[in-house]
């Protein structure tokens, strides 16, 4: 029999000063008596004064002797070998993708995935490497080519879920990579393979997958948004939530605002189906809304499906401000008069000539929507624009000439903008000959083709072109006039119907740093707090990546206590404009804010929030993909030396398998054993008393 | 003969004496953890049996092989002159004209001698088996004392034996008391052999001889035979403590002879205890075959034996008192 340190086999050593313990004398305490009369004729070792006695049979001598045998055997770590089942390079892919945190196996799919890759990674050749890669949002690698099992085995159990999407196709690639450096690898994914679309590319060995999970049973929240009108009067939430179980079944939707309980809602839901809940009427006072999917029955305490994490879902709504609204024209007064009546809307004017650098605002606050009335800069500016009447051709749309009483085309019913409003007797004398631009959606359509309204997001702008001055029409006379403006100004002032962007776990956020802050500090959901502050003295924003729990997440500035007191909103002229804490998506610039991030306070050093969901429906599928699709990215067996055949090996590698368990129990059975014996007299006097006991009560009894 | 009736087996004991309080009737040289009044009193209907007539000195309670004056019918014999006339058996007379003198069992005292071991090895024990020795001695002596027998009390303590004047009379109880009180435990290893011998050398006549001893002795079996030899009759009451009929020890141990000093090595396991206690047992069944033999009594006893219960139960089983 190998063995891995047989230099532990020195502690057979102990045998001879285990003999010696028996041949020493034993050193006696004295008890006196009364005679020992009776004792002298029992007494078999009693023997001379030497110091050594005679070695006799004793049980328990030949019991501790095969124990130090056994310990020393089991201190050389004997192994038996066998053919190993992997290759001698294993690139170990763990799925931590949300959907992996699923019930359907106990306790949940990660674990009994990284159980599944330990239980593999026992057929590792003799001095094998292991490298574990994460398979999150992104591909990170936890161990890389180490030989150490315990190492690998404590790395794989740290490995934690997460909340967010999973990359299985990243973490491929790079497991891909990490096989190419050596000849014998093989890579081995541990993973529920619950993806919306098989991973593509080639992987440079072959791919054993390790399966996980059985089930399909989840419902999920997967769209939050929080509309606001276009009259910016009232508002709305709006929740969709998604049946990926082949099972219709009954969840129960509660709607809390700011940690109060708002709205219960059952929603029956179809099998692989969605189902919409608009929940009309929330307070304007709520900042931020939380939605939760729980089961219909109450006094039911098991979890209603197999994955929690997408039955929550979070939205901060952004505050009330007021906005301002630049008109640049002559002065036309049923388009004032009109503006001026729509909730939180403060109106400036100023004419053509007058319009540059100096309408800038001083408080470096820009214009929350410019109105183009019959005129046009040479430069737009960076700004949602309305353009009424546009005199000439820019990038808000070519003109090409008038038109004289155009009629209105066929309207959409389901457009928003046009929501109440009735055009049916609008006339129009005279407009602009519009051509719709790729980036807009016609709202009035006009003649032959020809827009009377669009409007769409232009470089990230919201921007809309109306074709006639609305002194032109009768339309400033009619209910319709005040009731489009206030849809139109809405869309372009951000108050629109699109759900918002919710920030996806492990996302990057880019977050401003105001004026008078050194940094800000984030609060998680979890209450853990992250200190930013920008890597160059005066930098104006930082990046936050901890964004892999979902909830809703607190910005705070960190002030500067030596800094003077930062201006404010209402700063006066000549104040420096002042950059807030703007947390928006990375990579989507110029994201409006929406239910998914606050926009700006008035009050620049006030905290903002912003909400971290999942709305994943394919990470919300929990249904197990096909193991054959991801193994089949990899190299064919026929390809690739098997270490498990042999086949195109010449030298077949091994893996030990030590012994030491049967030796354990081994050790503890005789230790028990020797225990018993040593303490027989013990236990024999114990069983007589309680037999005495037994008899005596029995006797008594009857 | 006088029958006296004790109490039955089970009856209520005395009450024992509290320990540190002396009761008022006892002298001071008297040990006070002996006896109260109570239990003298029970003590008094108690009588120690004979198997067979004595021949002793003064009238007493027991039959003696004499013929003399009790009312207790014997015999008839023919008249000579110069018998009693008031002895004649007239009725007899009367049917067959023919004088006959009636003969009655005459009706003499014992002695009954105490013999205690005052061994060293009977001050161990708990309770130590010389102390449980003086109390079973001093209660046979006041039933000896209350039976109009003589009582004398003798210690074997090295290799002779104390006698002390005997007494007769139950007034002489605390005398009694007191020459039980004052024996004390050799020091040094006793002869049991030879102070048996020397303690039957003392003894007048035959009368009844207790022992009371632990008999851990090489010889005792000898004391026994010797005693018995005498003509007396023997009753030996056996005394071991608890700890020596079931002894509590465990371990590698050294055994210390309390008397002797001698050592023992053993190994306390189970298995030893068990065959001490087969031996213990074998060396009690010796001494009792040795004084059936002899018809001798043997009582073997464990000094935590209540003292009631052995003088009104065990005692009477064993037909030593009735």
């Amino acid at each position: 029999m190998p063995f891995t340190t047989p230099l532990a086999l020195l502690g057979l050593l102990f045998i001879p000063a285990v003999i010696a313990m028996y041949l020493l004398k034993l050193r006696r305490d004295e008890a006196v008596v009364p005679s020992t009369l009776l004792w002298t004729r029992l007494v078999a070792d009693v023997e001379a004064n030497a110091p050594w006695q005679k070695l006799k049979r004793s049980l328990l001598l030949l019991l501790q002797l095969l124990l130090v045998v056994i310990l020393a055997l089991l201190a050389a770590r004997p192994f038996v070998e066998r053919p190993a089942g992997l290759a001698r390079d294993i690139v170990l892919v763990l799925d931590t993708s949300a959907s992996m945190a699923a019930t359907d196996v106990v306790p949940d799919r990660l674990t009994a995935a990284k159980v599944a890759a330990t239980e593999a990674l026992k057929d590792l050749p003799t001095g094998g490497k292991v490298s574990v890669i994460a398979a999150g949002r992104s591909a990170r690698i936890v161990v890389n080519e180490s030989t150490d099992l315990s190492r690998v085995r404590q790395a794989i159990d740290d490995v934690a879920v997460s909340q967010g999407s999973g990359d299985l196709g990243d973490a491929l690639e790079l497991a891909s990579k990490l096989a190419a450096r050596s000849g014998d690898a093989q890579v081995l994914v541990a993973t529920d393979a619950a993806l919306a679309t098989d991973p593509t590319g080639r992987v440079a060995a072959r791919v054993k997958v390790l399966p996980v999970g059985r089930d399909r049973k989840n419902q999920a929240i997967v769209a939050l948004a929080v509309k606001t009108s276009p009259s910016a009067v009232s508002r709305s939430v709006f929740v969709s939530v998604a049946n990926v179980d082949l099972e219709r079944t009954t969840r129960r939707l509660e709607l809390w605002g700011d940690g109060s309980l708002l709205e219960v809602r059952d929603v029956p839901l179809e099998a692989q189906a969605r189902a919409n809940v608009i929940v009309d009427d929330i307070d304007r006072n709520v900042r931020t809304l939380e939605v939760r999917l729980v089961g219909s029955d109450p006094a039911v305490v098991t979890a209603p499906d197999q994955l929690a994490v997408d039955d929550r879902a979070w939205a901060v709504i952004p505050p009330d401000r007021t906005r301002l609204i630049l008109v640049v024209g002559e002065g036309d007064p049923y388009l004032e008069t009109a503006l001026s009546y729509l909730p939180n809307v403060e109106l400036f004017g100023v004419a053509p000539n007058e319009y540059g650098p100096k309408t800038q605002r001083q408080d470096g606050r820009p214009w929350d929507l410019v109105i183009f009335e019959g005129f046009l800069p040479a430069t737009l500016p960076r700004s949602p624009i309305l353009a009424i009447a546009p005199p000439r051709t820019s990038d808000l749309g070519q003109v090409a000439g008038r038109l004289t009483n155009p009629g209105i085309g066929s309207l959409d019913p389901d457009e928003p903008v046009l929501r109440f409003v009735d055009l049916s007797t609008t006339h129009i004398a005279e407009a602009s000959r519009l051509t719709t631009p790729d980036w807009a959606r016609t709202i009035i359509p006009g003649p032959r083709g020809a827009p009377l309204l669009y409007a769409g997001t232009r470089d990230g702008l919201p921007s809309a072109v109306l074709a006639f001055e609305p002194r032109r029409s009768d339309l400033p006379l009619q209910v319709a006039f005040p009731i489009l403006l206030a849809n139109l100004t809405g869309e372009l002032l951000g108050s629109t119907t699109a759900p918002s962007e919710a920030v996806e776990p492990g996302t990057p956020v880019e977050l401003a740093i105001p004026t008078g802050a050194i940094g800000v500090t984030v609060t998680g959901p979890d209450g853990s707090i992250t200190e930013l502050v920008p890597g160059t003295s005066g930098g104006s924003a930082v990046s936050f990546a901890a964004t892999d729990l979902i909830g809703v997440y607190t910005v705070t500035p960190l002030v500067d206590p030596d800094a003077s007191p930062a201006p404010s909103a209402s700063a006066g002229t000549g104040s420096s404009p002042s950059p807030r804490a703007n947390p928006s998506a990375a990579g989507s610039p110029g994201a409006s804010a929406g239910a998914g991030a606050s926009p700006p306070p008035e009050d620049p050093l006030a905290p903002v929030q912003f909400a971290v969901d999942l709305f994943d429906v394919d990470e919300s599928t929990i249904a197990p993909g096909s193991a054959a699709a991801i193994e089949a990215l990899g190299v064919t067996a026929a390809a690739s030396p098997d270490p498990g055949t042999g086949a195109a090996t010449t030298e077949r590698p091994t893996t030990r398998d030590e012994l030491w368990v049967p030796i354990v129990l081994l050790v503890l059975t005789f230790l028990c054993v020797e225990w018993a014996l040593y303490h027989r007299d013990g236990l024999t006097r114990l069983k007589r008393s309680l037999t005495t006991r037994l008899r005596r009560d029995a006797g008594g009894a009857a | 003969m006088t029958e006296r009736t004790g109490p039955e087996p089970g009856a209520s004991s005395p009450t024992a004496i509290a320990a540190g309080t002396r009761p008022v009737f006892l002298p001071s040289e008297v040990d006070p953890t002996v006896f109260d009044e109570a239990f003298l009193r029970q003590l008094e209907r108690l009588l120690l049996l004979m198997r067979s007539p004595v021949r002793g000195g003064l009238k007493g309670g027991r039959r003696s092989v004499k013929r003399g004056q009790s009312v207790e019918f014997a015999d008839y014999r023919d008249y000579t002159p110069g018998d009693d006339l008031r002895q004649l058996d007239w009725n007899v007379y009367a049917r067959l004209e023919k004088l006959f003198v009636k003969l009655f069992v005459e009706e003499e005292d014992i002695t009954v001698t105490l013999l205690l071991d005052a061994s060293a090895s009977m001050a161990t024990g708990h309770p130590d088996k010389l102390t449980f020795a003086k109390r079973a001695a001093a209660a046979l002596g006041y039933i000896g004392l209350a039976s109009e027998d003589r009582v004398a009390v003798s210690a074997l303590s090295g290799r002779v034996a104390r006698r002390r004047a005997a007494l007769r009379g139950s007034g002489r109880v605390f005398r009694l008391l007191a020459d039980l009180s004052s024996i004390q435990p050799a020091e040094g290893p006793t002869d049991l052999v030879a102070a048996a011998r020397h303690a039957a050398a003392q003894l007048h006549g035959r009368g009844a001889v207790v022992l009371l001893s632990d008999l851990l002795d090489p010889g005792a079996d000898r004391v026994i035979r010797e005693l018995a030899a005498t003509g007396s009759e023997l009753i030996v009451l056996h005394v071991l403590s608890p700890d020596e009929l079931d002894p509590a020890l465990e371990g590698d141990l050294r055994l210390v002879d309390t008397e002797t000093g001698e050592r023992v090595e053993i190994t306390a396991d189970l298995a030893t205890i068990d065959a001490y206690k087969a031996r213990l047992a074998g060396w009690k069944e010796g001494f009792a075959d040795v004084a059936a033999k002899r018809r001798a009594s043997y009582v073997d006893l464990a000094s935590d034996v209540n003292l009631a219960e052995l003088m009104f139960a065990e005692l009477r089983r064993r037909r030593v008192l009735g």
